[in-house]
């Protein structure tokens, strides 16, 4: 009896340690620095997209106000244009003002994070300047701006800043932010990243599983023609119809492609081997539809996403190397 | 307190907020999936339905969705979960993909001249995210909310053309044709679906 109790005690301690090591690796902080200037990117590519119809889906004559009203039905503390509006209406600025005010903050905060001048700072304005236009357009908004929240938010509470920051060719410039986060740290200095690359990676293998999950639930994504729906929709239809129609016979196989890879990656994107198979072939999939259906930024931010997560440790190389090993072997007859 | 329990404190504390994060994550995900089997728009037997649309149920208590809209804990979570940005889940184009939408506005003047006019937008991301709003009034069930965004779509058609005496918005869907379809010369069709009218005195 004695024996078994010490034999389960044992075997709890082993689980707990492989989770500890799981959890909380030893890791560098580069993928930090692949996230935070691909979000950095990101973000400026929205801002300069979005330049000539930012008043018209941000203003206070768009669904900006109606939209913050049923926000705040469910809550009254997720940020809002509305707050920075009340803010200017004290000052005396216009809305029109009020709303240039904050492209520009944004537009800036972007170029900061891009060259890591205090980023923990411009990542957590960032994150507030842009969850504050996404939740005010909510009706508006789309996928882009879902993922740029989660990137955003993780940048934020990651331990910044990172090695390739100008901090660390200037290091006066950072060095309040730096030992704030250093502190936080305090035992665990090569161990704080690993847990928020853990966080991040599982969060992404959690998005590809359920979207690969519910394609899967439609017979469309099955037989293709939801992937031919998806390109001919508008204003998705970069690709014309009759051009599309030429390869007709792809579209099912692409279909179970999508579907297999998206809900495969919680599984293949782990595995040495695999991992940069799968991370090319994701984001070749992320590519096509910036191209195929001119969702650029989404492209981009989910590129952003996985090779922040995944890619740092990938070589060119490597990936020669796995794709060779997994091509079947034809021997000579 | 000694270092040592502080940092035992600290470890538990991240431990509790990634398990609270990771379940927010996992209930509101499976939550979405079920909620789509529940209304019959995927490949799963009708008989299954009523037992995803109770688990959908049960995930939405998880959530808090189904206290009061005042209870503070609800509050608290859909707070956490819109700054986090895992509010909605992750079935983009699932499980199939729905029809598009169209909005047409038809100005008339007091000379009688009759102009068509859409929505107006100036570059290719504004265009997408258009899209989203007319989803949106596509996909809703509250004819107030309908009306009420495209009042303000119309609103803002009437800035542009400040000479219109009335505005008459008719939103239908654009019906996509199969592969099969396309190749026998069907092209895209529309399928009216609401009309407002909105005079200057609104």
């Amino acid at each position: 009896m004695k024996s078994r109790f010490a034999g389960t005690t044992a075997r709890m301690a082993k689980w707990r340690r492989a989770a500890a090591v799981f959890l909380v690796p030893a890791e560098s902080d580069v993928w930090l620095s692949y996230l935070r200037v691909g979000l950095g990117l990101q973000t400026a590519c929205y801002c300069l997209s979005l330049r000539a119809d930012w008043s018209d889906l941000f203003g206070d004559a768009t669904s900006r106000t109606l939209a913050e009203k049923i926000l705040s039905l469910e809550s009254s503390l997720v940020p809002r244009l509305g707050w920075s509006a009340a803010l200017a209406q004290q000052l005396g600025l216009t809305d029109d003002l009020m709303l240039w005010l904050v492209w520009s903050l944004l537009l800036c905060g972007a170029c900061a994070l891009l060259i890591g001048v205090f980023p923990r700072f411009f990542a957590a304005l960032i994150w507030f300047i842009h969850l504050s236009a996404s939740k005010s357009a909510v009706f508006s908004s789309y996928g882009v701006d879902n993922f740029m929240t989660i990137g955003l938010f993780y940048l934020m509470l990651a331990p910044l800043p990172d090695r390739f920051c100008l901090g660390a060719l200037w290091p006066r410039f950072h060095l309040q932010d730096r030992q704030s986060s250093l502190g936080d740290a305090a035992d665990s200095r090569s161990h704080l990243p690993g847990f928020w690359r853990r966080v991040f990676q599982l969060h992404l293998c959690i998005i590809y599983f359920f979207g690969g999950l519910t394609k899967s639930l439609g017979s469309g994504w099955w037989d293709g023609s939801s992937l031919w729906r998806a390109l001919i929709r508008p204003p998705f239809n970069v690709v014309a119809p009759e051009i599309l129609v030429r390869g007709k016979l792809l579209f099912p196989v692409m279909g179970v492609a999508i579907v297999l890879l998206e809900i495969s990656y919680p599984i293949f994107i782990w595995q040495k081997r695999t991992r940069p198979v799968w991370l090319v072939a994701i984001c070749t999939m992320h590519i096509a539809i910036g191209l195929t259906m001119g969702m650029y930024l989404f492209a981009l931010v989910m590129i952003v996403l996985n090779v922040a997560a995944f890619g740092p440790e990938i070589r060119i190389d490597n990936v020669r190397q796995r794709m060779a090993q997994l091509r079947p072997v034809v021997s000579p007859s | 307190m000694s270092s040592r329990q502080d940092r035992t404190l600290r470890r538990w504390l991240w431990l509790a907020w990634f398990g609270l994060h990771f379940s927010f994550i996992l209930v509101g995900s499976t939550r979405e999936t079920l909620s789509l089997v529940a209304r019959g728009l995927t490949v799963i037997p009708a008989k299954l339905q009523g037992r995803a649309g109770r688990t959908e149920s049960v995930a939405a208590g998880l959530l808090g969705e189904n206290a009061s809209a005042r209870n503070p804990v609800r509050r608290a979570i859909v707070t956490y979960r819109h700054v986090a940005g895992i509010e909605v889940g992750y079935g983009y184009f699932a499980p199939t993909i729905p029809a598009a939408y169209k909005l047409v506005f038809e100005l008339r003047y007091s000379d009688g001249r009759v102009d068509y006019a859409l929505p107006r937008v100036r570059s290719r991301a504004g265009r997408l995210r258009m899209v989203g709003l007319l989803d949106e009034i596509g996909r809703t069930r509250s004819d107030a909310l309908r009306e009420r965004l495209i009042k303000l779509l119309a609103a803002a058609s009437w800035r542009e053309h400040p000479e219109a005496t009335k505005i008459r918005a008719i939103f239908g869907a654009i019906l996509l044709p199969s592969i099969e379809e396309f190749e026998r010369g069907q092209k895209q069709s529309y399928q009216f679906l609401y009309a407002y009218d909105f005079s200057s005195a609104e």
